[in-house]
This record gives structure tokens, sequence and C-alpha cells, in this order.
């Protein structure tokens, strides 16, 4: 398939590849918690975690799958331990739209989605991320969350359809051209 | 209504590009028929393109230094499980600017810092910052995209007008991908993504062996129009021009000259593509009966803003002109 390429070039396409997959994951984080600090810290321990587990890596499989579901399970870690001290608010509940720079933000349906995007289950919107932004097929959303397709079906369903309702409802400005 | 007809997941199966053949065809079809349907469908695709407009900045942002040292250190430890050589630091330099997208005037972007990074291209005009941007931004965009086969395109091209019309609405211009099987070259998708001025649009390529081009097209200030300038950055070329009110730059992994020959491919095909798709734009509306949903003139002129993208109905106009509706 990939053209014939100098010996030497396969550590740099595997560089190129990983940084991408970490570009994503990023973006991921951002776009799940909100706060780029927040979102940073979480990168940064699904990183460690991943240099301390790299041995379980198997070269050749999907390597952001693999970078992904570590990311999801320091999350839950995260929320689990936050939520069992209660001078601690879950990072949930402290998501600021406020965060966001107010410039990427000035465009009312953006506006819109990001506030659509914070007002659902954190399931849900893991699902609709991974798939929507992430491009993920639903098998690996399935093998990232550890869950059931058809429960990465059903999230992906009720997600879209709540944030429709809310984009159509909100702001009086409708996604859809008036015909 | 028909929605019966369609399957949720099915549904949901084709607005990620994850649906084929015949279960496809029958979920455009139903599109066809139901108002509805095809208004969700275009809903939750207009979701997904605000959802990269909010947080795909994110990916030209510089990380903090701790997830780069990790990166740094990931890549080694995976790297020896790949037996792959040892890692090379100005490799990695190298590699985490190739990714950052260049942000801000040619000599205000991330490249203008430090010593390690080379300059974003060695332009054979200088005296065109913004379009030398532009032309970096795409070459950057290639590298980043054509990295995993995995999501090289946000969208996949097995409906060419469903794409030029994704990505006319996101750059606020009408862009389409041009018929490169002549060089060789077979449409496999396009993406857009931020770019310094608005949004660009990538068109990606391949040909029989798997080598990838991609074709950049984004607004220009009309006062750059001009002759092609060549670009090279490692073994990345690039050629770009601007026609019009488009900034166009074609990136390959290739020679000067094989990438001249594909960048006369793409020109002549995007003037005589224009006429035809004029053409066939016309054809449309005098099949349809003026009550279907139809890309008009008007459509054409919009500008970026939100606005359905009406591609899950036209492509079954298309095919069933002769249906009545």
């Amino acid at each position: 398939m990939a053209p014939p390429e100098i010996e030497g070039a396969r550590l740099s396409k595997f560089g190129v590849e990983l940084e991408v997959h970490i570009a994503s994951l990023r973006r991921y984080a951002r776009s799940l918690l909100r706060n780029s600090a927040d979102a940073e810290d979480l990168v940064q321990e699904a990183l460690t975690r991943a240099v301390s587990r790299a041995d379980s890596f198997k070269a050749g499989t999907n390597l952001r799958a693999w970078l992904f579901t570590i990311l999801h399970n320091v999350h839950v870690n995260q929320v689990r331990s936050r939520a069992s001290r209660p001078d601690e608010v879950p990072v949930e509940a402290v998501e600021s739209r406020l965060v966001t720079p107010a410039r990427q933000e000035e465009r009312i349906e953006l506006r819109d989605m990001s506030r659509a995007l914070d007002d659902l289950p954190v399931e849900q919107r893991q699902v609709l991320l991974l798939v929507a932004l992430e491009g993920m097929k639903y098998e690996e959303v399935a093998e990232t969350l550890g869950v059931p397709i058809g429960t990465v079906m059903s999230r992906l369903s009720r997600a879209r359809e709540a944030v429709r309702t809310k984009l159509s409802n909100e702001g009086g400005v409708t996604l859809r051209r008036v015909k | 209504m028909e929605a019966h007809r369609v399957r949720d997941e099915d549904l949901h199966a084709y607005v990620d590009g994850h649906l084929h053949g015949e279960r496809r065809v029958a979920v455009e079809r139903c599109l066809a028929e139901d108002a509805e349907l095809a208004r969700r469908v275009e809903d939750y695709r207009a979701q997904a393109a605000l959802l990269h407009e909010l947080f795909d900045p994110v990916l030209r942002e510089q990380p903090s230094q701790e997830v780069v040292d990790l990166t740094h250190r990931l890549n080694g430890r995976l790297a020896g499980n790949d037996n792959a050589p040892p890692w090379h630091a100005r490799a990695w330099v190298r590699m985490a600017a190739a990714i950052v997208l260049v942000v801000g005037g040619a000599t205000g972007g991330w490249f203008g810092r430090g010593s390690v990074a080379p300059p974003p291209a060695q332009v054979v005009q200088q005296q065109r910052p913004a379009l030398q941007t532009f032309a970096a931004e795409a070459a950057q965009a290639h590298r980043f995209y054509t990295s995993d086969e995995r999501f090289q395109v946000e969208m996949g091209a097995d409906d060419p007008y469903a794409l030029d019309s994704f990505l006319s609405q996101r750059v606020g211009r009408d862009v389409f991908g041009p018929d490169l099987s002549k060089v060789g070259y077979r449409l496999i998708g396009g993406r857009s993504l931020p770019i310094d001025q608005g949004a660009g649009a990538q068109y990606m390529y391949a040909n029989e062996q798997g080598k990838r081009i991609t074709l950049f097209a984004g607004s220009a200030q009309p006062a750059q129009e001009g002759s092609f300038s060549f670009a090279q950055q490692g073994d990345v070329a690039t050629f770009y021009w601007v026609e019009g009110t488009l900034a166009y730059a074609l990136i390959g992994r290739l020679s000067r000259e094989e990438l001249m020959d594909i960048t006369k491919a793409v020109y002549s095909d995007l003037k005589a593509g224009s006429k035809q798709r004029e053409q066939r734009e016309q054809r449309r509306q005098e099949q349809q009966p003026p009550a279907a949903q139809q890309p008009t003139q008007e459509q054409q002129q919009q500008q970026p803003q939100p606005q359905p993208q009406q591609n899950p109905v036209q492509p079954v106009s298309d095919k069933h002109n002769s249906k009545p509706s």
C-alpha cells in the first residue's frame, strides 16, 4: 500500500502517527473537560501511564484506541477520586463556559453547540465527541469506553437528538435554512 | 413518512460515513423521500462541523512542555517495541514543528522561533506573505493528515457532490475536487480545517500505489493573483497559486517535475470543471420541479452562514432525475 520509502523513514512515520494521535487526544480532552488546564493535566496523566505501560502495546495494533482507552480510564479514576473527596467538586461540575476564549464562540451557533455539549450527560458527551469529532468507528468507541456497541449506538442517538433539540430551540437561530 | 424504513443505526452510520453498498443506497433513497429524515442528517452533520470548529484549534496549540517530554518518552518506548532505531531529538523537533499548523504571518508563526525548525518553505517569491502562510499551512495539513490512514478524511468521496457541497459551505466559496484520473490519482475524500484566514478545504487523492497528494483551497485576496510558486520543505513539495477568489496549494512527496505535471492537470480541470459544474447545475435545475429541495444560484452565493447541508438529498436527486418526486 505505502510507497517504498528509505530505511529509517519508518521511525518518522511512527513518530508522526504518535504525534497526530496525541494532538487528537488533547483535542478530545479539551472538548470533554472544557478547561484547558484540566485537559492538559488529563493528557499528561494518561501519557505518564502510557509510558509506564508501553510494553502492553502491541506493534501494528490500533495505537489511537490504545491511547484513548488509557485516557478514558484515567478520566474515570479522576472523577471517582474527586467524587470521594467532598471538599472537591467533580470536574464536570466546574466546567465553565468562561474558560473557552470568547473569540471562538462569538458565533451564536458555536455558543449554542458549546452549551448543548455542556448539558449532555458525560457518557453521551464522550460518545458524541469520539464519533463526531474524533471520527472513530463505533467498534473503536465501544472498545475505548469498555461498553457494548449497542450502548454506543443508543448513547449516540440520544446525544444527537438532545443537541439537535437544544440547537433548534436556543437563540432563535436554527441551523436550518428557511426554505 | 418513510422514517420507519431506515433503522436508526443505519442513519447514524450514514451520517458518519460508515455505511456502504446497498444499505447506503437504501438510506439515500429514503432521504430523498422524507424531508424530515433529511433534516436530521443535515443537523447531525452540522453538529459535527460545529464541534470541529470549536475544538480543532487545539490541534494548532503548542502542547505543554510536560506533554512534549512525555510524547518523546512514549515514542522512545513504543519505537523500542517496534524495533525501530533509537529516537533522534532533532527529528522529534522537526516533527513537532511539522504538525503544528502555522499560525500568524510567515515570520511571526511557530517556525519563526528557535533555530532548530526549518523555515516554512523555501519560497520562490518573497513578496506575498499571506499566500506563503497559506502554502505553509497547506503543507502542514498535508503532513498531518496523510500520516495516518485511519482518519485522513473527514468525509469520503463516494459522493463527490456531497463532499464539494460540504467543503464549499465551510470555506464560504464554491470549491470542488478536480478529476485527476488522467494523471492516475483518485479522489478519496476531504476535510475542512481552520487556517489563518478563515477555513480551508483539503481534498485528498491517492494513486494505485497508495501515494497521496492533497489539494488545499482557501479564500484569497483577489490582488494576489499571479503565477505559480513552488516551495519545498524536506521531502514535501508544494505548488501554490491564486485563481479568482481562491488560493490553491497542491502538495505531495514528489519531485518538482512530477508535481508540476499534476499541477497542470489540476489547473486545467479546475478551469474546465467549473464550466461543467455550471452546466450540471443548469441541467439539475431544469429537470427538477421548483418545489424540490435544490441548490440554486442562491445557495452558490451564500456566505458562510450556518446552513444545512443539502448533500444527503442531492446525490439521490442526481441519480433519480427521471423519477418524479
